[in-house]
């Protein structure tokens, strides 16, 4: 029986890329390595779930990794649903510079964000657990510069003590955007806290009807003002300092 | 915050609800399965942090409660906890799974079966927001979210009515800028009656068409920032099929659905939308059409929808002779038609008439009060049923009258005139 609805397409949806920034250097081998390798790879489905049930945008994750140099482990930004994590291994040192050049160079229409139907600003999720070991200070104000960058919502977690929390406050521009874990269960949580959280804020329309008159909303206000109510709610207490 | 798990017994005003299990968790707070009584209902436990003023929100929700549901397609909160520990939550009914998320639509993951689902669909929806808004509720943050569609029938339910509250009061709810009026989204008015219409109106413009009303040439853009949607959604906004403007018209190849659907519906339906979304709507300078003239337009377009021989369903121009099928093209001479005060219904076998049909004072377009059907034997005969309870007064082409009693059938060609006791409607052939 004919019906003009039985062939219409699904709405042309934005795209939100999420990616993980992860620093592979020697220091997080073990138990860092392992527990963010885990955890990420658990939270791929619910990501996937927001994805395929949001009419706003698709998202899609793409995969940088940095130890003596940085490394595309994704060529191009992949569909959640498609996407499946690699295990990361972790030897060399902290070339966190060239991490922010290629994502500087990524982060253009020439290359990850080339969708026709448009994009979100990406979210940014940088992991790391110590000093970067390069020249990066040139690198990280050229990745500034960059529109897509400046929009992106910009999230850091420092894996224990050793990490330069001011290096990653630099990167995300906002030290509340920084959170450190000091165990595999904090790290976990954070994790999938923050991946989630930005995700969903990072697909969606922007949340209105708050600032003041003509003043544009920010998604990286809404999404620390939601990391502070987790964290004011005791859920990511530590009891135990691992690292 | 509190974490519930299997067996927890929370204290409610009016009995106690047994937690099952999680079933899921968003930015506001947690959704667990609970029992009462032996039925099972949701049960919605907030985040007191994410809320501006948890006192004023736990207050509404009473009030909500005791006012009670203005339709029954509101999942309406039922009963609200005891505050634990400076939290608490509420329940509610369970949304059936033959119910669909609206956005589930979008996406292509449901499709409606004819264009009668999606016109019910729409009804409904008109209807449940005219009944709220009768009785001095917003709804405040409408999206395609909070809407869930039996697709066979178009029966709807609505959710997230927890952010439901009186006119004139806000609880700080901040709506996604896609669905949310300009002014709502430039920040210079909280969420109300006015701003509720604006949203409606972009959720049956694309539970009709699926695009985005505001959504054309002029919004492809790389990179859709904040600024750019406040843009888009707020100062500048401009209707796809804009009369005067047409910079923003949708883009093939990215715009499928509208540009596919947009004329195969009546004009009455397209001009309703354009109006709506006038640069005078959209800023305010002239209201945006009330909950009633768009239950009263969707009662007409589904008064003009008959069967195709080709099998699908199709609108007819009640004021031509001849209309053609939206599916196959082939041409369908007008049927019979019952003209009211308000209304004109295409007497076609399968259709049915309403009580807001035979009496001026109503809007009932759930009631049913008549059906047209077809012989048997004599497939080109048609005729129409009396179900309403009560007799109507015929008056035949050739003068005569007669009682049509409830139960029996007229044949609808050799009648002039019902008279439904009060009102009277005229058969047009």
């Amino acid at each position: 029986m004919a019906n003009i609805y039985d062939d219409v397409v699904e709405v042309a949806r934005r795209t939100m890329v999420l990616f993980f920034v992860v620093d592979t250097s020697g220091s997080m081998e073990g138990s860092k390595i392992g527990t963010l390798n885990q955890a990420i790879e658990d939270v791929i489905p619910e990501i996937s779930e927001i994805s395929q049930s949001n009419a706003d945008a698709q998202i899609k994750i793409a995969v940088l990794a940095f130890s003596n140099s940085a490394k595309w482990i994704t060529p191009k930004p992949v569909p959640a649903e498609d996407f499946s994590w690699d295990y990361l291994n972790a030897s060399g040192l902290t070339a966190f510079g060239d991490a922010c050049s290629c994502l500087n160079e990524k982060l253009s229409r020439n290359a990850f964000m080339s969708e026709i139907t448009g994009s979100f600003a990406p979210a940014i999720f940088l992991l790391s657990d110590g000093e970067p070991t390069d020249e990066y200070i040139d690198c990280l104000d050229d990745l500034w510069k960059n529109n897509w960058f400046r929009k992106a919502i910009k999230v850091a977690v420092a894996i224990g003590e050793d990490a330069n929390k001011e290096v990653l406050a630099d990167f995300t521009g906002d030290p509340d955007a920084v959170l450190t874990a000091h165990n595999p269960e904090v790290l976990r949580k954070m994790i999938r806290f923050l991946s989630v959280t930005s995700s969903q804020i990072g697909s969606k329309s922007s949340s209105v009807g708050k600032a003041n008159p003509d003043a544009a909303p920010s998604k990286q206000d809404d999404f620390i003002e939601q990391v502070q109510i987790a964290s004011n709610s005791g859920d990511f207490a530590e009891d135990e300092v691992l690292w | 915050m509190a974490k519930f798990s299997s067996g927890n017994r929370i204290p409610l005003k009016n009995g106690t609800a047994v937690v099952k299990n999680k079933l899921g968790e968003g930015g506001q707070g947690n959704v667990y399965l609970a029992e009462m009584n032996g039925c099972e209902y949701a049960l919605k436990w907030y985040h007191t942090n994410s809320l501006k003023n948890p006192a004023k929100f736990y207050d509404n929700l009473i009030n909500n409660i005791e006012q009670g549901s203005p339709s029954p397609v509101f999942i309406w909160p039922k009963d609200v906890t005891e505050i634990i520990d400076g939290e608490f939550g509420y329940i509610m009914d369970l949304i059936p799974s033959e119910y669909k998320c609206f956005s589930d639509f979008l996406l292509t993951r449901e499709k409606f079966p004819s264009v009668r689902s999606v016109v019910n669909a729409a009804l409904n929806i008109t209807n449940g927001f005219r009944e709220l808004h009768r009785r001095g509720f917003s709804y405040q943050d409408l999206n395609d979210g909070n809407f869930f569609i039996e697709p066979q029938s178009g029966a709807v339910l609505i959710c997230d009515t927890d952010n439901v509250a009186p006119y004139g009061e806000s609880l700080g709810i901040a709506g996604k800028a896609r669905y949310m009026a300009p002014e709502v989204v430039r920040n210079l008015k909280a969420p109300d009656v006015m701003t509720d219409r604006f949203s409606l109106a972009v959720i049956l413009f694309r539970l009709l068409f699926l695009d985005h009303p505001l959504e054309g040439k002029r919004t492809l853009c790389p990179c859709l920032t904040e600024e750019l949607e406040q843009k888009f959604y707020g100062k500048i906004p401009l209707f796809i099929y804009d009369k005067q403007e047409n910079s923003n018209r949708p883009v093939r190849g990215v715009h499928c659905n509208v540009i596919k659907l947009w004329d195969l519906f009546p004009g009455f339906i397209r001009e309703k939308f354009s109006c709506v979304f006038s640069q005078e709507c959209l800023h305010g300078q002239k209201p945006r059409p009330s909950d009633n003239e768009w239950q009263i337009a969707f009662t007409r377009l589904r008064d003009c929808i008959v069967k195709c021989p080709c099998g699908g369903d199709t609108f007819v121009d009640l004021n031509e002779d001849v209309s053609f099928c939206i599916n196959c093209e082939g041409k369908i001479p007008r049927p019979p038609v019952l003209i009211s005060k308000k209304y004109a219904a295409a007497l076609f076998p399968g259709n049915n008439i309403y009580r807001c049909h035979i009496d001026v004072d109503s809007d009932d377009y759930l009631h049913k009060v008549g059906e047209v059907i077809r012989s048997r034997n004599r497939p080109d005969v048609w005729g129409l049923r009396n179900t309403s309870g009560y007799d109507w007064k015929v008056t035949l082409k050739d003068g005569t009258e007669s009682i049509l009693q409830n139960g029996r059938v007229q044949i609808i060609a050799v009648a002039k005139s019902i008279d439904f006791g009060g009102c009277v409607g005229l058969i047009a052939m």
